[in-house]
């Protein structure tokens, strides 16, 4: 019995040393372009997930509670454009539910794209997820607008200007909860994998190198270089003061502010 | 001429160069145009949002001919009535050789 006892402990121990408890979960909003130009077409696509970027993993996405753009100062409400539809990682045997849109750019200017999803049940976590996301996107060479915050419970505002970025670049943002810096904010980084410049898949040696870390200064400023063509998630994540219920029970929420940005090659 | 001359002439040369050539960079002009009930409506701007004023606004056909032409107001707008059912380039012309444009097709022009 008391063999059996021992075993048992060891393989729980071992099934516990398996699990992926490091794998961050991401909002995710890209557009087809970030940069359109006079000669580029004016409809844009945007895809909008909740993924593992780096590791390709989807998870099921319930239509967001909100799906937006900004431009100048104003706010259009998309969420009528979202239509549903599946995707799944390589190494995924379901597919699972993302949402895209369509968009035609009618002006000038920078159009910054957010999402507030519903909230997102997590049980190896215990906790509810909500990751407010955005994405800038520049058109026709009048680049105003991308440093205005869309005024998010919690949001990234970039100090760096959101698109045209090469490979190496240094990106610098802005964490802020409820309009105020959050000092010291933990900001989590990836690469998605997926990004459809990406020149083959990326294969992480370690946990370490999936998901980067990088703390905030005291105004809640924080730099990342990005080292490769593509799109990098900016994710700052907070205990929400707030709970919400899970069978009756209160449960935390994870409040994230993700911030997409593209880098290509230098040539 | 004496050897302190020519070397002063290099300088303000390069001087003169880096004057010219940096302030066109980063101030590159662009111009946006659209159709509504029959007229060209056309923005000019610098990058930062600035408006073109005063900049000179031509409008060529498909042959590149100037079909029409008109001047950037304040707000760096110019409003011009469709001259042609036809590819229309529109080009802004603004001071030091700024200049840029943009491609209505002729699909874009309404009825």
């Amino acid at each position: 019995m008391l063999r059996f006892r021992l075993f048992a402990a060891l393989f729980a121990t071992a099934l516990l040393a398996m699990s992926p408890v490091a794998w961050a979960h991401f909002g995710v909003i890209t557009p087809s372009d970030d940069i359109v130009t006079k000669e580029d077409p004016k409809t844009i696509s945007l895809e909008v997930k909740f993924i593992h970027p780096m590791e390709m993993q989807y998870m099921e996405m319930a239509k967001p509670k909100r799906f937006g753009v900004i431009y100048k100062g104003k706010t259009e409400d998309l969420l009528g454009a979202l239509q549903s539809t599946q995707g799944k990682g390589p190494d995924q045997d379901r597919a699972f539910t993302f949402w895209k849109a369509d968009f035609t750019i009618k002006k000038p200017g920078d159009y910054t794209f957010f999402m507030e999803p519903t909230p997102y049940w997590e049980p190896a976590e215990d906790k509810f997820i909500v990751h407010y996301t955005k994405v800038g996107v520049n058109a026709l060479g009048l680049e105003e607008g991308w440093d205005k915050p869309v005024g998010l419970e919690i949001e990234i505002v970039p100090l760096t200007r959101p698109y045209g970025f090469w490979t190496g670049n240094l990106f610098t943002g802005q964490v802020f909860l409820k309009g105020k810096p959050v000092p010291n904010a933990e900001v989590e980084v990836e690469y998605l994998n997926e990004s459809p410049d990406n020149k083959g898949i990326v294969k992480a040696p370690s946990d370490p190198y999936v998901t980067q870390v990088v703390k905030a200064d005291k105004n809640g400023v924080f730099s990342y270089a990005m080292p490769r063509a593509g799109w990098w998630g900016f994710a700052a994540l907070q205990d929400a003061a707030w709970k919400l219920k899970k069978d009756g029970k209160p449960k935390d929420v994870e409040i994230g502010a993700v911030l997409w940005v593209h880098t290509i090659d230098m040539k | 001429m004496h050897w302190n001359s020519v070397r002063t002439l290099v300088v303000l040369g390069l001087l003169w160069s880096l004057v010219w050539i940096v302030p066109a960079q980063a101030h590159k002009v662009n111009i946006f145009a659209y159709v509504e009930d029959g007229k060209i409506y056309t923005e000019s701007y610098f990058p930062d949002g600035r408006p073109v004023e005063g900049g000179g606004i031509e409008v060529l056909d498909s042959q590149n001919q100037k079909v029409a032409e008109g001047v950037t107001d304040k707000d760096g707008k110019c409003v011009i009535p469709v001259p042609k059912k036809d590819d229309l380039t529109i080009v802004i012309n603004a001071s030091m050789g700024h200049k840029n444009s943009y491609l209505l097709k002729k699909s874009e022009l309404g009825e």
